[in-house]
């Protein structure tokens, strides 16, 4: 288990696009959390629910319209220009197209070497010493440098990125594949954020796993206890509707289903925003007029429900 | 049992491309019974799709179909003329697929395209069709029916839009409905919802489901029966307890073992098969799995093993088959 020094702490953190005549996409809503330093953070939610731009807002590629992101005790919110970037480095994201990410005209040599030429750390022979080494880390023969993207397979290119990404030897990575990660964080003492849709995917890597829903984190615990014990009705929705390979387990398991669709970002219901597709809501009542802060439900286990006494344990 | 209503016969579909000619189909044969769900299982570029277009004779230049036999309650189709297919596509075998936006024309009216799939087939007239659609609408479980065939279908969700598929499949009744992927694209939960009314649909319409997908969860949920497909071959085929309990072809076996379940033990290792599907121009000698197989024996590098029973009402083409692979080997996992 990781020790409990936070490298990233998130506060409030906010982002809200423009969507024209005054109106914006509130793709995520304040949102405070820690990712402790050698931890695996999954954090899921279905599209649209916030979670690939609360990855960007960590790794800085958006500006938060307001909140702050600490990151080992820097706030990154504050910081521009050159102090920004040197900071940058230890933020990595992990593309999840292995198509668009990687530039065709580029040697596969080139593109990891690029963020170690950015930042000037090294040049000449040990530069393409270094490049051969990353190649070698993530299973790609390391004669390869000379060829471009365009020779190699979607997870041979995937594994590129990678490369690239852990060329500057960063702290935290952001980060939608899960290929060769698990075996990389430990070899890499990395600290890794990954931003999912599929929970059992997530679960079986991560230490914790944190749920979004229209731009709020609804629960965030312990990777087993979430599933034993989930605390929200929308992450026992979510665990329920994944399918388990075993016709007999199907048959018993009953899925909660929810009603309708998710809203819009652009108006989200007022209280719980959970509320207007939640089997547990008291709407009208609590749950449509007072937003339930995400607070202690247990021991490292955290979640936003009125009600949260009431969701079933999981099968 | 029945008679079956669809039976493939030693199906082969291959495409001649400029590198040689691509083996996409290559002597698949199993029958579909009354009502049932079938799902058919398999990693992209198994075949799984390119047997369900057979079926429907969908396959596009430069694929053909090069052998076998298509019985639909006892006619084959390969022997149809184009204007016989085009009045049985639809009506006695309806298909969704993955991506209901590319399926949708994006100009008209949801309602008027499910209207289409009804006039296609001179079964209404067109007083009665629209709320026919309306009554489909409602039967996929949309909400407010009679005011959203009115809408396009860039109002709907991705969710809803694969609804209205499902609805312009069933607007003739259809004996068969293939569905090929069809929640591959969308959320979890909107997944749920989906196949829970196939489920509903099958057993309130009897109309036989053929689920293609490559996700086993889906298999287990919807499905009585299941085919598994490797490198153009059927490698196992039983009912989906079999399947999912007492695999017997290691393909199988090590599918089931490769996928992270919710259930399991969040630190198990799953296991990885080593190496690629083959190639289907030149697929190797022998059993097509034999490259990535942990189990084989020199057998399989030389004759490629037929279908035989393995178990009640389940087939399996392998030399060795599990029961007798893990009685003397210990499984390799991880890696």
């Amino acid at each position: 288990m990781a020790d409990r020094v936070p490298l990233v702490r998130v506060e409030n953190a906010v982002k809200y696009f423009p969507a024209g005549l005054g109106a914006s996409v509130k793709a995520v809503d304040g949102v405070s959390f820690e990712i402790y330093t050698g931890e695996t953070l999954g954090l899921v939610g279905e599209s649209g629910c916030g979670k690939s731009t609360l990855g960007r807002l960590i790794t800085q590629l958006h500006p938060a319209t307001s909140g702050n992101i600490f990151f080992e005790g820097i706030d990154l919110t504050k910081l521009s220009g050159e102090k920004l970037r040197q900071h940058r480095r230890q933020l990595q994201m992990i593309f999840q197209d292995p198509y668009s990410s990687l530039n065709p005209r580029m040697t596969v040599g080139d593109i990891i070497a690029e963020p170690l030429e950015n930042f000037g750390m090294l040049r000449g022979k040990a530069k393409d010493k270094r490049v051969q080494e990353l190649l070698k880390v993530v299973g790609l023969n390391p004669y390869f440098n000379n060829r471009y993207p365009h020779e190699f397979s979607g997870g041979q290119r995937q594994r590129i990125g990678i490369a690239r990404a852990l060329a500057l030897r960063p702290k935290l990575i952001v980060s939608q594949i899960l290929n060769l990660m698990q075996d990389l964080r430990n070899e890499f003492n990395l600290t890794y954020l990954f931003v999912a849709h599929d929970l059992s995917v997530v679960r079986h890597i991560s230490d914790r796993v944190a749920v979004m829903y229209l731009g709020k984190i609804v629960e965030i615990a312990d990777s087993v206890e979430i599933y034993r014990n989930p605390r929200h009705p929308y992450t026992k929705a979510l665990l329920s509707s994944i399918p388990i390979p075993d016709p007999d387990i199907q048959a018993q398991r009953r899925v909660v289903s929810l009603a309708g669709e998710i809203p819009s970002p652009v108006n989200p219901p007022s209280g719980c925003r959970f509320h207007t597709r939640c089997p547990i809501a008291r709407a009208p009542g609590i749950c449509s007029e007072t937003e339930p802060p995400l607070e202690e439900k247990g021991r490292e286990h955290r979640a936003a429900c009125h009600f949260s006494a009431e969701v079933p344990a999981a099968v | 049992m029945a008679a079956p209503i669809l039976q493939v016969k030693d199906l082969k579909t291959q495409f001649f491309t400029d590198d040689g000619v691509v083996k996409a189909v290559n002597g698949v044969s199993f029958d579909l019974y009354p009502g049932e769900t079938l799902g058919i299982v398999g990693e992209s570029g198994c075949g799984k799709s390119v047997t369900a277009l057979s079926i429907l004779r969908l396959v596009q230049e430069p694929g053909r179909i090069v052998n076998g036999q298509i019985l639909f309650k006892g006619d084959d189709l390969l022997e149809l003329s184009n204007e016989e297919m085009r009045e049985l596509r639809g009506k006695d075998i309806a298909m969704i697929f993955q991506d209901p936006l590319s399926s949708l024309n994006p100009v008209l009216k949801v309602g008027f395209q499910v209207e289409e799939a009804m006039f296609a087939h001179d079964r209404v007239n067109k007083k009665n069709a629209l709320s026919r659609a309306i009554e489909l609408l409602k039967q996929v479980r949309i909400p407010a029916a009679s005011s959203r065939v009115k809408d396009y279908p860039h109002q709907f969700s991705g969710g809803m839009r694969q609804r209205v598929m499902i609805a312009m499949g069933l607007a003739n009744k259809p004996s068969i409905l293939i569905a090929d992927e069809p929640t591959t694209a969308l959320d979890v939960t909107v997944q749920a919802q989906i196949l829970e009314l196939l489920r509903d649909l099958n057993r309130d319409t009897r109309t036989a489901i053929i689920m293609i997908t490559h996700n086993m969860g889906v298999v287990a949920g919807l499905c009585q029966r299941v085919i598994v497909m490797y490198a153009g071959q059927i490698v196992e085929e039983g009912p989906v307890h079999q399947i999912f309990h007492n695999p017997q072809h290691p393909y199988t076996w090590s599918l089931l073992r490769s996928i992270p379940r919710l259930d399991s033990d969040r630190h198990d290792r799953l296991l990885s098969i080593e190496g690629l599907p083959p190639d289907l121009i030149s697929p190797p000698r022998g059993c097509k799995f034999n490259p990535r197989c942990q189990f084989r024996i020199d057998r399989c590098l030389r004759e490629d093993p037929p279908l035989l029973d393995v178990g009640p009402d389940q087939r399996a083409a392998c030399w060795v088959t599990m029961d007798r692979a893990l009685k003397h080997k210990e499984p390799a996992v991880g890696g």
